[in-house]
């Protein structure tokens, strides 16, 4: 375990360095989330008059953990590909003749999606604020939304490792993650389920990521709901037991 | 080989047959001592790789066994990780990360000591000619400093064997010539080195120990001077000064050539050439001066000489019916899925 620590510890340095050093990725980290809100927040300002919304709450504040989630989905889908780059000119092999735990490798990956995902929700938060939304836990509050927020990104990362892994190509791993971007749209991410038809709501109810955004959205707009936010950590823990199961399985197959 | 020392690579019966059927390498066995320089020489596609991938634990043999250190690849993979140090054919460094932080990784990745690791990297940097250049990022570096630093890599936790997968491919002379000398070097502070090419002039600079390999089988394993000696003579051809006098000066020198050198011991055999005579003799370089001296004492004058060896394609072409040839496909694209 500390073996595993420290080595990831390292390949996270690398990892970050590989991130930060391109300066177009800080940028652009820092700018899509930006845009993405403004231009969200202009369209649909309206929208919390609709009966479903319960009228009252401010859409910039309910709007932020779906907007959190959709710019982690963002993050996640390239991420896959810097794998496969170390994969193509041998890096990966590199480390393999080290001796070091396999597992490690992923890690020292999923440390700059955290990054990214955590200054990504960073920027979201500080936008809303800046254009009239109150976090309702205030500092603290927010803290823990961009926890959640950059963990959610390391349980989802599973969806582009594993294309990247199966496919060992980047152009089929962007493609084949983008299919998983419908599930933020059937869960509560834009609107409340009472403006979903039935079959949707259904869904809803039993879609993973409705739990992160509804423990953000409480900390968002009401208070520190406990039960919401130890939903939001299981339905994370599950989706990271289910997809980072599946790219080690990948990644084992790729390396044997 | 000397047959006291226990070897440090051992290897028996190795397969390796990869996903689809292609039988890479084909019962392949050989041993080691300690210290060695053993090249495998061969053609893209003969089985190199495929075997000194498997010797640095990151491929698994079909079936047979290998062990390096006296660790068995597959169940110690672990350990003989930490013996062995792997420079492979295409140049892997983090192009985003110094040549000093590259090192530095890769030293901790092996659990060298944060202490000895400066020193060690300083060592290595200085060693590679890349002191001057070890805070600047990897991606700016030739393709000379790429392939040292990756060198370097391989040696940071001082293995005991060295794996060289066609170090020096795609650099240019110079900088080839420079590697050789420094995989020399390295290899004479004890290293074991076992190297893959396909260039034979590295592999007859190189090493000591050969083994060429085609189709996944070693065909033929010695010295390089005992395989080229093997394949045939060395020749020598003079070209005479035609006798003066009446008649064919020419044919008077060729006889009278022969003549002289016919009872020399290491003259195999002599036939006219246009210009003079080819001689066949067991070793040139040693029989040139006796053979200078007694046409000399007998009044036979020689204009120019050469002289030539069976090189180490002509030593794979007996071997295995064909040259060695340079580039070819080495494997298929990998579309996935499909594996």
């Amino acid at each position: 375990m500390t073996a595993l620590l420290f080595e990831s510890y390292y390949l996270g340095q690398r990892t970050l360095r590989r991130f930060y050093r391109v300066p177009a990725n800080p940028i652009s980290v820092v700018l899509y989330p930006l845009i993405q809100l403004f231009v969200f927040s202009q369209l649909f300002k309206d929208i919390v008059q609709l009966p479903g919304f319960g009228g009252g709450t401010s859409y910039l504040a309910y709007l932020a953990p779906g907007q959190i989630t959709f710019t982690v989905f963002f993050a996640v889908s390239w991420s896959g590909g810097n794998l496969l780059v170390d994969y193509r000119n041998g890096y990966l092999d590199k480390l393999r003749v080290t001796p070091i735990n396999r597992y490690s490798i992923l890690i020292g990956e999923l440390v700059p999606l955290f990054v990214e995902c955590v200054i990504m929700a960073g920027a979201i938060l500080v936008l809303s604020v800046l254009l009239g939304a109150s976090i309702a836990t205030g500092l603290p509050g927010a803290v823990a939304v961009l926890v959640l927020g950059g963990l959610f990104g390391v349980a989802w990362a599973g969806t582009s490792f594993v294309p990247a892994l199966l496919t060992k190509n980047e152009q089929a791993t962007g493609t084949l993650s983008i299919l998983f971007f419908p599930v933020a749209f059937m869960s509560t991410a834009f609107v409340p389920p009472a403006l979903m038809p039935d079959w949707l709501r259904v869904v809803n109810d039993w879609n993973p990521i409705t739990f992160v955004i509804e423990a953000m959205r409480a900390l968002m707009t009401t208070g520190f709901d406990w039960p919401a936010i130890g939903k939001a950590l299981i339905a994370i823990a599950a989706l990271g037991a289910v997809l980072h199961g599946a790219t080690l399985w990948a990644f084992k197959r790729l390396t044997n | 080989m000397p047959g006291v020392s226990t070897p440090v690579v051992d290897v028996d019966e190795l397969v390796k047959v990869y996903p689809g059927g292609t039988r890479a390498v084909d019962g392949i066995s050989f041993s080691v001592a300690a210290g060695t320089f053993l090249g495998f020489l061969g053609p893209n596609g003969a089985g190199k790789t495929t075997t000194i991938r498997i010797l640095a634990t990151l491929l698994r043999p079909t079936s047979g066994t290998a062990r390096v250190a006296g660790l068995d690849v597959i169940a110690d993979a672990s350990a003989v990780r930490r013996k062995v140090g792997f420079a492979m054919q295409t140049v892997a460094i983090d192009q985003l990360s110094t040549g000093r932080e590259n090192l530095e990784l890769i030293g901790r990745l092996h659990r060298v000591p944060a202490s000895d690791l400066r020193v060690r990297v300083d060592e290595l940097l200085a060693l590679m000619g890349l002191a001057d250049v070890a805070g600047r990022l990897a991606g700016t570096y030739s393709g000379g400093m790429r392939r040292r630093l990756d060198l370097a890599s391989a040696l940071v936790h001082r293995p005991e064997v060295l794996f060289l997968d066609e170090p020096t491919e795609g650099l240019d002379p110079q900088s080839r010539s420079a590697l050789w000398e420094e995989l020399e070097r390295i290899n004479r502070t004890g290293t074991t080195m076992i190297l893959t090419t396909h260039y034979m002039e590295e592999a007859d600079r190189l090493c000591e120990r050969l083994a060429i390999i085609d189709v996944g089988r070693i065909v033929v394993e010695g010295s390089p001077a005992e395989l080229k000696r093997s394949v045939g003579a060395d020749s020598v051809e003079l070209r005479l000064i035609p006798n003066e006098g009446p008649g064919d000066g020419l044919a008077a020198s060729q006889d009278e050539a022969a003549r002289l050198l016919a009872d020399l011991v290491p003259v195999a055999a002599i036939e006219r050439t246009s210009a003079g005579v080819r001689l066949a003799v067991p070793d040139a370089e040693r029989a040139i001066p006796g053979l200078m001296r007694r046409l000399d004492s007998g009044g036979v004058h020689i204009e120019g000489l050469s002289m030539a060896s069976p090189s180490l394609d002509d030593v794979f072409l007996r071997h295995t019916g064909k040259r060695i040839r340079p580039e070819e496909a080495d494997r298929p694209i990998d579309l996935g899925w499909s594996t």
